[in-house]
């Protein structure tokens, strides 16, 4: 199974890539070239949805291309946010300690929770 | 499982599918069968990019046993000599994006096996590793 990149953009502040397959030193360069396209999609600001539901396998390679991209957004002061990784992808996550606990969502609606109280802080400052 | 591969990026490829197949067919369990597809992926890749420096062509036997619930592996190369464990374990911030951090592929490999030797004889490295499912820790 190779790896398989989706993005959709519904909205200027959020986009949402998806990843199917695996993540690995046999696919990670087709990840970093799909990455010319995505980082675009966020502006100043906005929020990179990666929903890793469908993405049954990463390992040491898959996650330098990864930070690679939240490095990217970031330096767009944009932010990454990751979406319901499986159990393998879960476990190399907590092995490396990979990404902030915080950024990391079970769920679409977890995600949008945080979102929401997000967008509250920068509307009410202070409240 | 005893496959002998050339020292290429492609054939390690091909013998993770054949390995994934060959655990597969013992009906080891799906956890077990990503652990071993892992370490044998780090460890692989790691001998074939940084195991020839002089660009010389190579040769890797992988070696695949399961004994009840227990996948016992076993690596020989003819690459420079490499102690896996003698490579200290990488700082981890947690947040890898901050900064490029070395050793993570390694640290994954040692941080899943349940077992893991390592031993040079005359015909190069010899690594051992083994799978427990029941040394699962807790999380």
């Amino acid at each position: 199974m190779t790896l398989i990149v989706r993005s959709e953009s519904p909205s200027t502040d959020r986009s949402t890539v998806w990843l199917e397959g695996r993540l690995d030193a046999a696919t990670f360069a087709a990840f970093d070239e799909a990455l010319h396209d995505i980082t675009p999609l966020v502006d100043n600001g906005g929020t990179l949805v990666v929903d890793l539901s469908g993405l049954e396998y990463i390992s040491s390679a898959g996650l330098r291309s990864l930070a690679q991209l939240r490095k990217q957004i970031h330096d767009r002061d944009g932010r990454t946010l990751l979406l319901n990784p499986q159990p393998q992808v879960k476990k190399v996550f907590d092995i490396v300690k990979a990404v902030p606990v915080a950024e990391v969502f079970t769920n679409v609606a977890e995600l949008d929770q945080y979102l929401d109280h997000m967008q509250r802080q920068i509307t009410a400052p202070g409240s | 499982m005893q496959l002998r591969i050339p020292n290429r990026l492609e054939d390690v490829f091909l013998a993770l599918d054949r390995a994934e197949g060959t655990l597969d067919r013992a009906d080891v369990d799906s956890s077990c069968r990503a652990d071993v597809r892992l370490v044998l992926e780090e460890l692989l890749v790691n001998t074939v990019r940084h195991g020839y420096p002089d660009g010389r062509d190579g040769s890797i036997e992988i070696t695949l046993r399961i004994e009840a619930d227990v996948v016992h592996l076993e690596l020989r190369d003819d690459a420079m000599p490499f102690d896996p464990l003698q490579h200290e374990p990488p700082d981890l911030p947690g947040d890898i994006a901050r900064r490029d951090i070395g050793g993570l592929g390694l640290h994954l490999a040692r941080s899943i096996a349940s077992d893991f030797h390592y031993a040079r004889d005359a015909h190069g490295n010899r690594v051992v590793i083994r799978f427990d499912p029941s040394d699962e820790p807790a999380t």
